[in-house]
């Protein structure tokens, strides 16, 4: 163990302090060493690179120099506080500071402290890293995942509006027209009942106000069209994948994307394409939860004149029985889920002039839900008009 | 595209007259049972012959409506869609009327339909007084 030792002989203080600079400068972390009245000892190569001091302008110094003011006077307190009393707040616990460069400038970083008993006294040991780059992806994942929260709100109540509008669309036609019968049936003949015409007629005054307040609604909902723009859909998923698996753990799922090479765009409203694929991603990744082998692929390809993307997973795929009704709104399963994900994901697709589709057991062992959006505007009438019309679809 | 969707669009084919004629065939094609039967209910009622099939499939298993029938056809069914029954319908040598209906937003049914419009199409919520219009 003491072989290498250059100088043979027993282990001087200084000789064991320059080899531990030794090891200390090769450490990525930056090392701070400070006695007991905060004095720094020992300041290592990569502190040198994060605060802008060399280790000789900071050596005895007290450590403060490396904090913003603030910070620096409540240090005080927690160095003569834990002295004292032995109060830990930062000691082996570790956590988020900011320290300052010697330009002024403050940057994130993370702080573990330790302590130890030496023969010159207590010593107090800081491991630094610098997480500026972490917080700045954090937080504009942060900000994106907000931005598509309050936008998929928007047109979720959009798209829910259509939803419920579809759905009750049936049972009050059913109403209406078993009332007209009804009114016909009681007006008729020699018992014509007048009494009882009455009490239908207002019967059928109230389902036609229903029925007005469900196409105000449509008419309403249809008004917007969906804005379309060309996208192009690898970074979309990308992006998607990236916002699911941040939100939610997903320990243990193997996430797959396959994209063929070169693929053309396609004309859609991005946020409403990101909201189809974020709920299907999600729906999968709940999906395997259960099961040992977790994996979600998402792949994406062209066929003839439309964009496929296919979410699957080796869940336990649909239940048979969801199936017949999987797409209506209010259909789920879950708890926690309003069960609408599915239904507004279609009413996306088809107001986009495509469709979503299930297929049960898809190439992952459980449920693969197929996505078929249209190419680009722009690209598939230049392929119709072959002819040489001269007009130009403006795809926007 | 000219397919109008007001509740009152006007028949293109509607051959005028027919409004006295009792007796003819209606046939219903929608996968809804409330709105299959109330349909036919009322139908009855004014006097109509009334068969309802709940999809498609079971329409084609029948004898081919004849040209005086009228099929009234729900455009969202399960399996063999609307607008393959009413392609199939225009097809025969003598098609009858055809009323198509449907609760799905314009664009989903403009997107559906694309070339093979019908004469006459009706949103639902629908009313006896559209239906009998038509009829
Ligand atoms: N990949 C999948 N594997 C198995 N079952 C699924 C899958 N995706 C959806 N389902 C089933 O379909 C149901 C409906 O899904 P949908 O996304 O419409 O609603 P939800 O996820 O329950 O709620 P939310 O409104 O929060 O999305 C789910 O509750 C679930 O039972
Ligand atoms: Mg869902």
């Amino acid at each position: 163990m003491d072989e290498d030792q250059s100088g043979g002989g027993p282990v001087t203080p200084s000789v064991s302090e320059a080899r531990l600079s030794s090891v200390l400068g090769t450490a990525v972390d930056g090392i701070v060493v400070m006695d007991h009245q905060a004095r720094i000892l020992l300041f290592n190569t990569a502190c040198e690179k994060l605060f802008g001091y060399t280790a000789d302008e900071v050596r005895g110094q007290n450590v403060k120099i490396l904090m913003p003011e603030d910070f620096a006077l409540a240090h005080d307190r927690f160095v003569s506080n834990y002295l004292t009393t032995g109060e830990k707040r930062i000691i082996g616990i570790g956590r988020e500071v900011r320290g300052k460069h010697r330009d002024g400038r403050e940057f994130p970083i993370e702080l573990s402290v330790g302590e130890a008993v030496t023969p010159e006294g207590r010593q107090f040991i800081g491991i630094m890293r610098d997480i500026s780059a972490r917080k700045a992806v954090e937080q504009r994942l942060a900000q994106a995942q907000a931005q598509l929260v309050s936008m998929t709100r928007i047109s979720a109540l959009d798209e829910m509006g259509a939803a419920i509008a579809h759905e009750l669309n049936q049972p009050l036609t059913a109403i209406m027209l078993y009332l007209q019968a009804a009114k016909r049936q009681a007006s008729s003949g020699s018992g014509a009942d007048s009494k009882l015409v009455e009490i239908v007629d207002k019967g059928v005054n109230e389902a036609e106000r229903a029925s007005k307040i469900i196409q105000r609604m449509r008419r309403f909902v249809e008004k917007r069209e969906p804005e379309r723009r060309a996208v192009a859909v690898a970074p979309l998923i990308r992006e998607c994948l990236e916002l699911v698996t941040l939100g939610n753990a997903c320990d243990g799922v193997a996430f797959a994307i396959d994209v063929e090479d070169d693929l053309p765009q396609i004309s859609a409203d991005p946020v409403q394409v990101q909201q189809v694929l974020v709920n299907l991603i999600r729906n999968a990744l709940e999906a395997v939860r259960a099961v040992e082998d977790k994996r979600v692929s998402v792949s994406a390809g062209v066929r003839e004149r439309d964009m496929i993307i296919r979410v699957s997973d080796s869940g336990g795929g649909v239940p048979a029985e969801l199936v017949p009704n999987l797409f209506k709104a209010f259909s789920g399963s879950k708890k926690k889920g309003l069960g609408l994900g599915l239904a507004i994901s279609r009413s996306i697709a088809q107001n986009h002039g495509g469709d979503l589709a299930v297929e049960q057991a898809g190439s992952g062992g459980g449920a693969a839900f197929v996505l078929r959006l249209p190419l680009s505007v722009g690209r598939a009438s230049a392929e119709a008009q072959d002819a040489g019309e001269g007009m130009k679809g403006s795809s926007e | 595209m000219v397919v109008q969707f007001s509740d009152c669009a006007v028949p293109a084919r509607c051959s005028p007259g027919r409004r006295g004629e009792a007796q003819v065939t209606v046939h219903i094609v929608e996968d809804d049972p409330g709105v299959g039967d109330a349909l036919a209910l009322l139908l009855r009622q004014i006097g109509h012959e009334v068969a309802i099939h709940p999809d498609a499939e079971s329409l084609f298993e029948d004898p081919p409506p004849a040209t005086q029938d009228t099929v009234i056809v729900d455009l969202g069914l399960p399996g063999v869609s609307g607008v393959q029954v009413i392609r199939w319908l225009s097809r025969l040598k003598t098609p009858p009327k055809i009323i198509a209906i449907s609760g799905q937003p314009r664009q989903v049914i403009e997107k559906m339909l694309g070339d093979d419009q019908p004469a006459i199409l009706l949103r639902k919520p629908l009313t006896e007084e559209a239906i009998v219009r038509h009829l």
